[in-house]
């Protein structure tokens, strides 16, 4: 019998499936499965330690927490920290990769410099931050130095509005340079003949990053906005040592650190789950949105 | 039929390995994992009881793991949320009851302990000190350490800021105030030195007796109310929000551990709160300080309108066992537990610790310890700390509260009114 052979097309896929098969297993082991663990144990109530079966409660996990004022400051905790760190990320990250690549010396030290905070643990980070935080730190001699205003506290870890803020210094140190060198990859992939031929049109450098640089810089700026927001959304590290530090947590209890604290402190694990399945809507909801409003495809040299 | 016999002796012979594994299991080494939180001076002495410990025992192996105790509570939730908690593990039993009331841990059997019954292990602790970790009968729990707290003082610092420390050492809440403005420091708003500071997140231990001092309670005698005696709370809270940063500014969850700076003897903490066993890390960390004898321990503070005389509430470290653990291995894992706490007068002197059997609580070598007649003393004015499946929860609403009117501006009025709603909502879920 003539065997009969599949188009090529059919073959390049069935080679991409198998190649492409150990990332689906362990994306849908180590993702897919604990994401369906938790919605189904967010149907029940159960404590951490009990031995019993859980019981069923279906969506009262959900309803309770809606009416809660304390998962709803958690929202807005989540939203301001996210909205304060992830805006400034995307902008100065961009702006400094434009500065880094226009300057002639130091290029690669400036670009080791703005990264080198990214590779510390966010423990770390925000262990030397709240150095600086102290009374007698870094941060009240600085600003006091600045301002001539000597023996001012500015209470970077007491304040209910400080601590917000002192969070957000954190996690924009700590990423900017993660996103600048993303930046500085999109901004590398730029063809220079599209400079080239804007300069002989005439056009400044201002004209060139705005009817240039920027428009085919989408893809990349898409990327790191999606990122960046996904990161800030899902921040617990640096609140949860503020707090162990004894900042008061109302104003940056963040949904990541209430599911915690519902979860370990509180033993309530089917309600932590419900917790965190919405905090997956929302990161859902908000990248899907990203996409929807952005038409990223449109780029092209 | 020949072949049904082949067949039949075939599976025999391939079950034999089970078997002989089982039984090879059954009497096979065994390895216990203990779980325990820092202590250096405890770690040198523990050491030295599982060398020996093991040196008596063949084949059984005893592995120390150590955490900080800020850390040991989730660690041990995450570990036994996973069904792989360790044989040994000893945690504040606020955190630990939960540990009990979902049968978690195993009972002791009093005759490893040396005692024909639980009736008489209990009769050789000072009354009360085995309550906490006996449900149905049972004894879940011997203490590592039972601690309160008292105010050690640093006399220097006393005498630098013009006090006398033997007579002018506050006596009364007021006086701490009093006296920790004479003794602070400032560069402009920022301290230099303080006078005194509480240990912040560990309010049920040192602030609800100041509540019971006023005449408040955490929860009724009849267990179904929380925040009881708003007159009491609303001063304590008034308290705390003229002591913080908002008011005097004599203190703040958010400055550095005052037991910490104490032992450095730096001029910059004249009084921190912490338990007997602070001399011994006092006498690790600087030596010179501890032997200088510019530094001593004075009776909790008592409010000058107080309706009660309380001081700290004590907690205990319980060790305890993990019931999931084969039956053989909880068994050696009492056993070692019983042979480390045979050397309580060692866990006295070498690392500060008070196990209140009666032995020891009357010994000469209690007797000997600095100022541990003032923590003695004490320990009878006060009650166990509150403990139930809650306690954690619980404390952090208290936490809420005290930080709120400290740090974020909040009335005393508005805070307790949020207090009592979520500990009520807390207390009923129990």
């Amino acid at each position: 019998m003539k065997k009969t052979y599949s188009g090529i097309e059919k073959k390049l896929s069935r080679w991409g499936w198998f190649f492409v098969a150990p990332s689906l297993f362990f994306f849908s082991l180590f993702s897919f499965y604990p994401i369906l663990n938790a919605g189904f144990t967010s149907l029940f109530r159960k404590k951490i330690l009990s031995l019993k079966p859980p019981t069923f409660i279906g969506l009262k996990n959900y309803i309770y927490l809606l009416q809660s004022d304390d998962f709803w400051n958690s929202i807005r905790a989540t939203f301001v920290f996210t909205i304060g760190t992830f805006i400034p990320l995307l902008v100065f990250s961009l702006l400094l990769a434009v500065l880094i690549l226009n300057i002639k010396k130091g290029k690669k030290f400036l670009q080791l410099a703005y990264y080198a905070p990214a590779v510390l643990s966010s423990v770390v980070a925000a262990v030397i931050w709240m150095s600086i935080f102290d009374p007698r730190g870094l941060g009240n001699q600085i600003l006091n130095f600045l301002f001539n205003t000597p023996g001012i506290d500015h209470k970077w870890l007491a304040d209910s509005t400080m601590v917000q803020l002192s969070t957000i210094l954190v996690y924009f140190w700590k990423y900017i340079g993660y996103f600048v060198v993303i930046f500085i990859a999109g901004l590398a992939a730029i063809p220079g003949s599209l400079y080239e031929a804007a300069t002989i049109d005439g056009a400044g450098k201002w004209q060139s990053f705005w009817r240039i640089t920027f428009p085919l810089l989408k893809p990349t700026i898409i990327l790191v906005s999606v990122m960046s927001m996904l990161q800030c959304l899902k921040t617990f590290s640096t609140q949860y040592l503020f707090v162990q530090s004894g900042s008061p947590q109302a104003p940056i209890n963040v949904i990541t650190l209430n599911i915690y604290n519902t979860g370990i402190r509180d033993h309530l694990i089917g309600r932590s789950s419900a917790m965190s399945i919405i905090l997956f809507l929302i990161m859902l909801f908000f990248t899907w949105l990203q996409f929807k409003t952005s038409k990223a495809d449109d780029v092209s040299y | 039929m020949k072949k049904t016999l082949m067949i039949f002796l075939s599976l025999a012979v391939l079950a034999l390995p089970l078997l002989a594994g089982g039984a090879q299991e059954e009497e096979g080494p065994i390895t216990i994992k203990f779980w325990t939180h820092e202590d250096p001076n405890r770690t040198t002495i523990e050491e030295r009881y599982i060398a020996e410990f093991e040196a008596s025992h063949p084949g059984i192996t005893i592995e120390r793991v150590t955490n900080s105790s800020a850390k040991m509570p989730e660690l041990l939730l995450t570990a036994f949320a996973a069904n792989e908690g360790p044989h040994i593990f000893n945690t504040q039993i606020e955190d630990g009851y939960a540990y009990i009331a979902n049968g978690r841990v195993a009972p002791i059997d009093p005759v490893i302990a040396g005692f024909k019954s639980n009736d008489e292990l209990r009769d050789s602790y000072v009354k009360g000190v085995l309550d906490a970790v006996s449900e149905d009968g049972n004894i879940y729990g011997l203490p590592l350490e039972l601690t309160n707290w008292a105010p050690y003082i640093n006399k220097r610092i006393f005498r630098d800021a013009g006090l006398d420390p033997e007579k002018d050492y506050p006596r009364t809440w007021e006086d701490i105030v009093a006296v920790s403005e004479k003794i602070v420091k400032r560069e402009g708003q920022i301290i230099t030195r303080r006078g005194f500071d509480f240990r912040y997140p560990y309010y049920l231990v040192s602030v609800v007796p100041m509540v019971e001092q006023l005449g408040g309670k955490l929860i009724s005698d009849d267990g179904k109310t929380a925040i009881v005696g708003d007159d009491a709370w609303l001063k304590l809270l008034q308290f705390m929000a003229d002591w913080g940063p908002s008011g005097l500014n004599l203190g703040s969850p958010t400055y550095k551990n005052a037991r910490k700076l104490f032992n450095a003897d730096n001029n910059d903490m004249a009084m921190a709160m912490s338990g007997l066993y602070q001399e011994g890390r006092i006498r690790a960390d600087n030596p010179e300080f501890y032997e200088s004898g510019d530094w001593m321990v004075i009776p909790f503070p008592q409010f000058e309108n107080a309706v009660k005389e309380v001081a700290s509430a004590y907690y205990g470290h319980f060790y305890m066992v993990n019931s999931q653990k084969p039956e053989r291995e909880q068994k050696a894992a009492w056993e070692f537990i019983t042979y480390m706490l045979s050397h309580s007068e060692e866990y006295l002197t070498e690392v500060g610790l008070i196990q209140p059997t009666k032995k020891l609580m009357s010994s000469s070598t209690f007797a000997s310890i600095p100022y541990a007649d003032v923590f003695a003393s004490d320990m009878e004015k006060g009650n166990i700390v509150y403990y139930a499946e809650n306690s954690a929860k619980i404390q952090e609403l208290i936490k809420e509260a005290i930080e709120g009117v400290m740090l974020s501006g909040i009335s005393p009025e508005k805070a307790l009114a949020s207090l009592k709603v979520k500990a009520q909502e807390v207390l009923d879920q129990e």
